[in-house]
């Protein structure tokens, strides 16, 4: 092993009910056999508290997420998993990056596709065009269809400081903003009104002091259905 | 010069930046784009103004399908564009603007709710006459015994479950015939292979189905979701998007996601 190995700390959602499997390495190459270093999971409850830590086994390929969390983290709801990756830049010359594939479990709604949040990466002499702001993100929604309710999901993965984070609402012209302060480790889901003075939800921004692990979320009425999880955009790429 | 570098000098190879989406549709299904600029809110030169946008939208045969000339009033207001069925279901389109600095979203709704996804900055590749030609000869040649040329290569998880699948929307993104062999695997054993003939600038919305069953023994509503290895590899640029499925497999409401 080298001595410049670098660091990717990434997180998830995992809610009970859904299978939820994460590629541990994206685009696996069979020839070369690319591996992390190492990479350890823990998750947390919505205030922080450490439910579990497991180290993975790095030539796992992917990982059953309701497999390791659903029998610790009964009771807890949504729970945050973060994944504390090291690799080499021999080993990936560009950042790896986790995928996930999450579906309630006998639902008609599809399954869905998505980048894991990686909410701090690489090393300083790796972090490149990172050095960006990376902590005010947008999305926008879609006018209609209308039967299905929209939040943010946003975690704190900083280990020792809290911090607190702004959601702002855009309906038409109006802004509606909310903060939400998040102690180290902590998660919170913000739900976003699907319309205010008769002006549906249009776009969301979120901001913090520092980048948190975000997704957009969507879920279908009544059933509750996940059928949006997805990263905001960041203002400055 | 490296091999490719070579290659795409003798084959006469240019690639044009180009901003596209996926689209999908189904009888049970409306494709919409959601265009706007937003993310170029604060970033000057980008941010002022009303922002006029092409789009060009292909079939499955790469036949352009549609045209939209789009205005979006400002930096911030989104416009939705829906995208009316074409043959063969699906393809992707291009989007172009000159001060577009934002990324899009294409959705896909049953009428009640949608999923959404963005879409991809990367580029065509335009091959001269000559090269084309080659291509097609060659090309032709390999498809007789199942292969293609392995200029390009991607590795894609597959997931495969009693209620739920991906499958995967394939995009020819180059003006030649692309010949894509795609290879299935479960724990290190060959599924079966197929050969996609996709014309230029065509889309093929390729069923995993077609590789093998769901798992056995694993009754709907349980979990037991496989996840198999897919290899592609195309004699010109292509890439792909995942299509995830639900209980109603390729009947049901559907979600499209860019992979990496």
């Amino acid at each position: 092993m080298s001595n410049s190995v670098s660091a990717l700390l990434s997180a998830t959602f995992y809610e009970p009910g859904y299978e939820h499997l994460v590629e541990l390495v994206h685009q696996r190459d069979p020839e070369a056999r690319r591996r992390l270093s190492s990479l350890d999971l823990s998750a947390y409850g919505p205030d922080g508290k450490l439910l579990l830590e497991h180290a993975l086994d790095t030539r796992d390929e992917t990982l059953d997420l309701g497999a390791l969390l659903a029998p610790t983290t009964r009771g807890h709801g949504r729970v945050m998993a973060v994944f504390d990756a090291r690799y080499e830049e021999d080993a990936f010359p560009y950042r790896p990056h986790h995928y996930a594939y999450v579906h309630r479990t006998g639902s008609a709604t599809p399954a869905l596709y998505y980048a894991v949040s990686a909410a701090l990466g690489g090393v300083p002499d790796r972090i490149g065009d990172m050095s960006r702001l990376n902590n005010f993100d947008t999305y926008v929604f879609r006018r209609g269809p209308h039967a299905a309710r929209y939040s943010v999901m946003l975690g704190n993965v900083g280990r020792f400081a809290p911090t607190e984070a702004q959601v702002f609402a855009y309906y038409g012209a109006e802004r509606v903003e909310e903060t939400v302060f998040l102690g180290p480790r902590a998660h919170a889901e913000v739900a976003l009104a699907p319309e205010r003075g008769g002006q549906p939800l249009t776009r969301v921004e979120t901001k913090s002091l520092f980048r948190l692990a975000g997704y957009v979320v969507g879920r279908r009425e009544p059933s509750g259905d996940l059928v949006l999880f997805d990263h905001l955009f960041t203002f400055f790429k | 010069m490296g091999l490719r570098k070579l290659a795409k000098r003798v084959l006469g190879v240019q690639r044009q930046p180009t901003y596209y989406l996926p689209w999908l549709t189904r009888p049970h299904l409306q494709c919409a784009l959601v265009l706007s600029n937003v993310e170029s809110r604060f970033k000057v030169g980008y941010n002022r103004g009303s922002f006029p946008v092409s789009v060009v939208q292909y079939d499955a045969q790469g036949a352009v399908a549609g045209r939209h000339e789009v205005t979006l009033p400002d930096a911030v207001e989104a416009v939705e564009l829906p995208l009316p069925p074409a043959p063969g279901g699906c393809g992707f389109a291009t989007v172009s603007g000159e001060r577009i600095n934002s990324d899009l979203y294409v959705t896909l709704s049953d009428g009640l709710a949608y999923t959404a996804t963005h879409g991809r900055g990367e580029f065509i590749e335009r091959y001269a006459l000559p090269g084309r030609l080659l291509l097609a000869m060659v090309g032709g040649l390999l498809g007789l015994v199942g292969r293609a040329i392995p200029a390009f290569v991607r590795h894609q998880y597959a997931y495969v479950g009693p209620d739920s699948r991906s499958h995967l929307l394939v995009m020819n993104l180059s003006n030649v015939t692309n010949r894509v062999r795609v290879v299935a695997s479960r724990e290190g054993r060959v599924l079966g292979a197929r050969l996609l003939r996709l014309a230029p600038m065509g889309s093929t919305l390729l069923d995993i189905g077609t590789f093998g069953s769901a798992p056995g023994g694993s009754a709907p509503g349980s979990a037991g979701t496989e996840v198999w290895r897919l290899r592609l590899e195309g004699a010109a640029w292509f890439n792909l998007y995942v299509v995830g499925a639900g209980a109603r497999n390729l009947e049901g409401p559907l979600s499209l996601m860019h992979v990496k």
